[in-house]
């Protein structure tokens, strides 16, 4: 597995979204690998199992079926395994109280689904570039906090 | 049952650098740590080779002489971005041009090409940085940080801040110190 | 109570009038008595001194008597003129004897009664001896001769005995007279100024009596005016009184207390077991309870039940007591009850109202669920697949299927900002956020911030003055200043730049005479003008009606919510917003905030 390339987990109960989401990766020139989950349950099933490599960037959706973005949130951030993984909430809503929640909670990015394919784009290029430089320039993660 | 060791990780590294070379045949030297010299005579093929096998330790090969000019460039940035005493009053271009023997437009250029982002931008996201952990770990107003960042306004660096986060200032206060309330008081 | 307190002191006033009255009059009564005991004494003391005198007077007469007859005799030598010398003898004896007695008293006129005895004594010797003399005819004789003048000498020295006396009698009835006639000139006045005061005494009991009397009657007219505002009240606001007099453990039923039981004044005897009659069944033993409660407790704290009348209607009650004192200090239990069957009935219709309200804003907020989930997301979609097919298939569309692509992507588009403003307005609410103190400048940055693109677009200028901090909730006045400059900018001249002035000052309640109740003193105002087209004076309330547009879709985008929002984010703010502008002459839209 190439260190350059950056492992990305969504999770997401909408077909067409997850659709959207993987696409916008396939077009953007960064490499990247993708994979999905349709709701929380599935996803905390997969990122618990022991020898499963650990994401650079997990994407939530804050509305899913059985476990919510913010119930695997508050999971994750228990968790010590995950804390070099960025949380990015990927979301309809976008009201200033379930961004500040979320971002109280431990989310490090918050993301308003876009109604433009190439605006998705654009945000997810800018997450993952932003994301590299936490990465690889030894900034604090504590205070990565990004809205977009 | 349980043993503890203990390790010297320069050794180790080269040590698994010499056993790979050696099991491939290449012929080499090590000058200083992170940096080998190898026969030109080495193909494509057994670098290639090389390479598989320093993955498999974890080890990357830094490709070019480019790479390493983008990470001093950074390195100089963020010294000059942290460090009170390097702030100097001359442009960062030139600054940064100076500091590595390189035109700017070059250097801009090759980081662009690496980095995907440019070297304001970088600038910009690394003071942005600062005035996180200026924020979240002093008591400094924004009105100090400002000034302390050589920006022209409190306006200013609000609106820089608010284009590189998404969110504003006193957004950021506000959730570091909710997260700080929240760990106090894991019940909620 | 101020009139009763005044006549209480008026009592007392008046015990104290009374007792001086009556102590002046006893006085009075003393003084006389003892004037006319001294008046009857110097009586007797002048009767006393005129017995003095007769008798003296008599004496002498008696003694000139034998004096005459002797004379007589010695001329005539008829014996006749000796009898009352004879007679006078006795007599005499008598009168000194009288004399004695009236004078007893007297130490001087003892004396003078002892030398008038012996001279009496020496005079009748003289006369015997003269006489004797006489009937010998010896009157010739030298003898005779000296024994007569010494006779006429010892006459002369009784008759200055007696007329001292006399005078010695005078003198002690004249200092008597004086005596007596002083105390007694006085006496008439003593009893005439006894007389003015007790007078003036009744006269000022008699006012105070009047006055007290007076008000007395006021307050009775009050009491009885009270009574009746009470009984009416009573009726009106359904109460009934009773009184249970612990000592005599007798109770007081008012007669409306009768009435809440739907029967006539006093038509029963008021006692617990006939109002017992009448308490709902279920109630009974609670009722029971609470009365031996309030027996041993003598305190009746609040108590509710149920009362059923006599044509069966269930009526709710709530009776209430509190221990209190009569004049006389008896201890007495005065009890209201009050039929709150109205209210009761008022408070199930308000609870269900509650109810209904609150299921209504549940149903509200999942409506605003929908709007902001589910109706954005098919949307978005929409538009994330149109852009998709721009993307990807446009080239191979013919002309007309362009154009529908882009007449969908703006009805799309439309459609988000409806979603999208109404979202906004309904969150905008107060509950959702509290109030602190916040940089308005701060604020309208942010606000320019995220107009940034548009401003640039249409190189529009935003000048801000330097505004204070108020309390507010900085997440919708960031909205409202958002809301006001885009508006601004949209219903900007064609041909000109935007040039939008937020001005800071401060208006006083008195200055704003368009304020229908004032709440507060002074309110921050903030205006934002603008040069842009304005509007007809006469559109300045209308432009904040939810919905309402004053230009067709096609020449200004807008949702016709903006302003609306505006509006109801001042309404949260206890504030106001006012809208002015003339035709192509730009927009003033003035923000009142009140000073907290």
């Amino acid at each position: 597995m190439n260190k350059d390339v950056t492992y990305v987990v969504l999770a997401d109960d909408d077909e067409d979204d997850r659709l959207f989401f993987t696409e916008a990766f396939d077009e953007l020139k960064i490499t990247t690998q993708v994979e999905t989950y349709e709701d929380g349950v599935a996803l905390m099933k997969a990122l618990n199992c022991e020898d499963a490599s650990i994401p650079n960037i997990l994407f939530l959706d804050l509305n899913m079926p059985k476990k919510s973005g913010l119930e695997c949130l508050k999971e994750i951030k228990k968790s010590k395994r995950f804390q070099d993984m960025a949380v990015a909430i990927y979301s309809t809503s976008a009201s200033e109280e379930d961004i500040e929640n979320t971002f109280v909670n431990g989310a490090n990015i918050y993301i308003k689904k876009p109604s433009d394919f190439n605006t998705l784009k654009r945000i997810l290029s800018d997450v993952v570039t932003i994301n590299w430089q936490y990465h690889t320039s030894g900034l604090n993660r504590d205070n990565f906090l990004l809205r977009l | 049952m349980k043993i503890f060791v203990k390790f010297d990780f320069t050794r180790i590294c080269n040590k698994v650098i010499e056993d790979t070379l050696h099991s491939l045949g290449i012929g080499y030297t090590i000058p200083s740590f992170g940096e080998i010299e190898i026969d030109d005579k080495a193909s494509s093929e057994s670098i290639k080779q090389l390479n598989e096998r320093f993955a498999h330790y974890g080890i990357d090969i830094i490709e070019n002489q480019k790479i390493i000019l983008v990470q001093r460039l950074k390195d100089a940035i963020v010294d000059m971005v942290f460090n009170e005493e390097s702030q100097v009053n001359v442009k960062s271009s030139v600054y940064l041009s100076e500091k590595l023997g390189h035109s700017y437009g070059y250097l801009s250029n090759l980081f662009s090409e690496v980095t995907y982002t440019s070297i304001e931008n970088f600038i910009i996201l690394q003071k942005i940085e600062y005035t996180k952990s200026l924020i979240a770990k002093t008591d400094l107003s924004l009105t100090e940080i400002a000034f302390k960042l050589n920006y022209s306004s409190v306006a200013h660096l609000s609106t820089q801040f608010k284009n590189t986060t998404g969110i504003t200032p006193t957004a950021f206060q506000r959730i570091i110190a909710k997260r700080r309330e929240l760990a106090n008081n894991p019940t909620n | 109570m101020r009139g009763l307190k005044s006549i209480y002191n008026s009592e007392r006033f008046l015990r104290i009038l009374f007792g001086s009255a009556l102590f002046v009059v006893l006085c009075m009564g003393g003084l006389a008595y003892k004037y006319i005991r001294d008046l009857s004494e110097s009586f007797i003391l002048v009767q006393h001194t005129y017995e003095v005198h007769i008798e003296l007077e008599k004496l002498t007469t008696l003694l000139k008597d034998a004096e005459s007859g002797k004379r007589g005799f010695i001329i005539s030598k008829d014996t006749t003129f000796l009898s009352p010398l004879i007679n006078n003898r006795e007599k005499l004896a008598e009168t000194l004897e009288n004399v004695k007695n009236l004078t007893a008293d007297s130490p001087e006129q003892n004396a003078n009664i002892a030398v008038l005895q012996e001279k009496i004594g020496q005079s009748m010797a003289i006369f015997d001896q003269t006489l004797a003399m006489a009937k010998d005819s010896l009157t010739h004789t030298q003898e005779f001769r000296n024994a007569f003048t010494r006779g006429r000498f010892i006459m002369n020295s009784i008759r200055n005995k007696v007329n001292e006396m006399t005078m010695h009698e005078n003198e002690l009835l004249k200092e008597r007279r004086e005596e007596s006639s002083e105390s007694l000139s006085n006496a008439p006045l003593m009893v005439y100024y006894t007389l003015i005061i007790s007078l003036c005494i009744l006269l000022i009991t008699y006012a105070q009596l009047s006055r007290s009397l007076k008000v007395l009657r006021t307050k009775n007219e009050q009491l009885e005016t009270f009574k009746e505002a009470t009984n009416q009240s009573a009726m009106i606001s359904k109460y009934g009184n009773w009184i249970w007099h612990v000592d005599e453990e007798t109770f007081e039923f008012s007669d409306n207390l009768y009435r809440l039981l739907g029967e006539k004044p006093q038509s029963f005897a008021p006692t617990i077991d006939n109002f017992m009659e009448f308490v709902h069944p279920e109630d009974q033993e609670r009722f029971v309870d609470q009365v031996n409660q309030m027996y041993l407790n003598r305190d009746l704290p609040y108590l509710h039940y149920r009362i059923i009348q006599r044509d069966g209607t269930l009526k709710h009650f709530k009776a209430y007591a509190k221990l209190g004192k009569d004049s006389e200090g008896h201890q007495r239990l005065i009890g209201t009850t009050t039929d709150i069957t109205d209210e009761k009935e008022n408070y199930r219709i308000l609870e269900e109202k509650n109810a209904e309200l609150e299921r209504n804003n549940e149903e509200l907020a999942s409506f605003n669920y929908v709007a902001s989930h589910d109706l954005q997301e098919p949307l978005r979609k929409i538009q994330t697949f149109i852009s998709r097919l721009e993307d990807k298939e446009l080239h191979q569309l013919s002309d007309s299927g362009k154009l529908y692509i882009e007449r969908i992507k703006t009805s799309a588009s439309r459609m988000r900002s409806l979603i999208d403003d109404l979202l906004q307005y309904s969150r905008t609410n107060r509950s959702e956020t509290s109030m602190e103190f916040t940089n308005i400048n701060e604020l309208i940055e942010a606000a320019k911030h995220d107009l940034a693109e548009v401003i640039e677009e249409k190189h529009a200028t935003v000048k801000v003055e330097s505004i204070p901090e108020m309390k507010v909730i900085p997440f919708q006045i960031k909205q409202l200043f958002l809301n006001l400059i885009s508006n601004s900018i949209k219903y900007s001249k064609e041909d000109e730049a935007p040039i939008i002035n937020i001005c800071y000052s401060k208006t006083k309640s008195s200055q704003m005479p368009w304020l229908k109740s004032v709440k507060y003193k002074s309110y921050h105002t903030i205006a934002i003008s603008d040069n842009g087209i304005g509007f007809e004076p006469s559109y300045a309330e209308k432009i904040f009606v939810l919905f309402n547009r004053l230009h067709s879709k096609g020449t200004y985008s807008g949702t016709g919510i903006g302003l609306s929002i505006c509006k109801k984010i001042m309404n949260n703010h206890n504030g106001f917003i006012q809208a002015e502008g003339r035709p192509n002459n730009g927009a003033i839209f003035t923000v009142y905030l009140p000073v907290h």
